[in-house]
């Protein structure tokens, strides 16, 4: 009898967490099943993690972005994607606003490790328990969650390439001083 | 025995681009690997937020060359879930002809790449000479060797009359004998084993846990492959044999990349075959409401994700990517320890890693 892997998942989670969550199963027009779901509860993506563990699926990437609460506050969302057994099933938090700090699941799921480490970099989100969590990509020189922000490609570059061009402007500028 | 921490990176004659690697050896028995990533790290991520939905398409085919097709491919599947359309047949077979000419090509040069890397730069000049046919394939069918440009919203942006496809099927047909000669000697010339064999091992159970993808998965007895797990274009239609190696070393990797050339000429020939009629993109260009959505594809170097939120607004709210590469890194500390300080570069090739994808 071929596995029912979705329905495994949703029975776990029911166990786990009782009803602190909402969850939707989508087929496309290949049959390939996706799901939906969203925590009441960012704390609970530890048990989540287990659930995902113990079905033998992975993670295949977390992504973090900001967005509006029912307030039209700004808040950080975060999107799990699990992969079990070919469905991609999303598994969605909200961090508090007063926190900034979600559970590592790296210690369950070994393939989480880059990209947590990854979102605490790019948008300052805290990652608690991590095993190694250095900077990924950026030096330690540039702050944390620069996702945030907009920088300014000159700043971003420092001045470096453009300083030939300001030096044609401003030598440009003191001739046109100079013929007044 | 002493203990030494060398540098490996973060440029390399044998890398094609930036990854720094401290590796501590013991006499010249690797024992432990640390990587620093971030050399060509451009915040694509974040520009994909400032630039509206159709310039995306262009932008994200210029994350990666190898793979460039995988990408705007798989965005513009993710905005098709969002937006409820549904792509003509034909294009979805023309999808998959180009994303196979690309993996043919890619294979080939990370064949190539190994073959230097051993000294054996004969095969490696032969297998380069091989890809030039499929390069040209490319720039006659596109008009280009690397970007295709053939995506877009509901479709693609090219079609094949007769002649093209009489032209790709003879191109393929020169591909087939020496394809077979290549493969023979990296499964039994005695050089080629004795340096990939048994070297920059994987076990199935790390495998696993890693999260590998792609080539590096399969040559660790991990039968996962997107286009048959989750198919997606034609590959619902088109039977996708997955070749799976259990050698979880530097030659399974290689063997398992080989085969999928192999099975890429079967496609694409199927595919010449079966393309049906009909158009080969949507009559209009679609506004795409606020909505989520997942898309995956099997890229060269293995699966592929993105996920894309929509606001309503002509610019993704977030569009999230996940290269094949970005999982296989860290499974290098397992590949790694016991072997020789020479087989560095090898191992690291063995994964077949794409920088410009995974820092995107």
């Amino acid at each position: 009898m071929d596995r029912n892997i979705q329905k495994e998942f949703e029975e776990k989670l029911i166990r786990t967490i009782g009803q602190g969550f909402s969850l939707r199963w989508e087929t496309d027009s290949k049959g390939v099943v996706t799901g939906w779901c969203r925590l009441d509860d960012h704390s609970r993506i530890t048990n989540v993690a287990m659930i995902v563990s113990g079905l033998g699926g992975r993670v295949i990437t977390i992504t973090a972005y900001k967005t509006k609460d029912v307030h039209q506050r700004d808040i950080h969302e975060i999107a799990y994607h699990f992969d079990l057994d070919g469905c991609t099933c999303t598994v969605t938090i909200e961090i508090p606003r007063n926190s900034g700090k979600v559970n590592s699941i790296t210690p369950i799921l070994k393939s989480a490790d880059w990209t947590e480490r990854e979102l605490q970099e790019l948008y300052g989100i805290k990652v608690v328990g991590h095993p190694n969590p250095k900077r990924l990509f950026l030096d330690e020189t540039i702050d944390e969650g620069i996702m945030n922000k907009l920088i300014p490609l000159s700043v971003a570059m420092n001045g470096a390439t453009s300083k030939t061009l300001w030096e044609k402007v401003f030598a440009a500028t003191s001739k046109e001083v100079d013929t007044k | 025995m002493s203990t030494y921490t060398i540098p490996v990176g973060p440029l390399h004659v044998a890398l094609e681009e930036p990854m720094y690697f401290r590796v501590q050896v013991e006499g010249e028995t690797v024992v432990g690997l640390d990587i620093t990533a971030g050399y060509v790290h451009r915040g694509m991520e974040s520009l994909v937020m400032q630039r509206n939905i159709y310039q995306n398409i262009t932008l994200t085919e210029r994350l990666c060359s190898l793979c460039s097709n995988n990408h705007p491919c798989t965005y513009c599947m993710a905005l098709e879930k969002i937006a409820g359309i549904e792509v003509p047949e034909r294009a979805q077979y023309l999808r998959v002809i180009a994303d196979e000419i690309k993996r043919i090509a890619s294979n080939l040069f990370n064949a190539g790449i190994l073959a230097h890397i051993i000294g054996f730069d004969s095969l490696f000049m032969h297998v380069m000479e091989i890809r030039e046919i499929v390069q040209d394939t490319k720039e006659t069918i596109y008009g280009n060797r690397m970007d295709l440009a053939v995506n877009c919203i509901g479709g693609v942006r090219y079609d094949l009359s007769d002649e093209k496809i009489k032209y790709i099927r003879k191109q393929i047909d020169r591909l087939k004998k020496p394809l077979e000669e290549i493969i023979d000697i990296y499964m039994n010339n005695k050089f080629v084993r004795a340096r990939t064999e048994g070297v920059g091992v994987l076990p199935k159970e790390e495998a696993v846990r890693y999260g590998v993808v792609g080539p590096v998965a399969r040559g660790s007895g991990i039968d996962y492959d997107v286009r048959v797990k989750s198919p997606y274009a034609a590959y619902d239609k088109i039977k996708v044999n997955v070749h799976v190696e259990n050698g979880s070393d530097v030659r399974a990797r290689a063997i398992v990349r080989l085969r999928e050339i192999q099975e890429a000429v079967n496609i694409i020939e199927l595919c010449l075959k079966e393309l049906p009629d009909g158009p080969t993109c949507i009559d209009h260009l679609p506004e795409i409401p606020a909505g989520e959505a997942i898309a995956k594809s099997e890229a060269p170097r293995g699966e592929l994700i993105y996920y894309l939120r929509t606001n309503g607004s002509d610019k993704p709210e977030r569009l999230k990517w996940r290269v094949p590469t970005y999982m296989n890194w860290e499974a290098l500390n397992v590949m790694m320890p016991g072997n020789k300080v020479a087989d560095i570069p090898l191992i690291i090739t063995s994964i077949d890693p794409c920088i410009s994808c995974t820092e995107r």
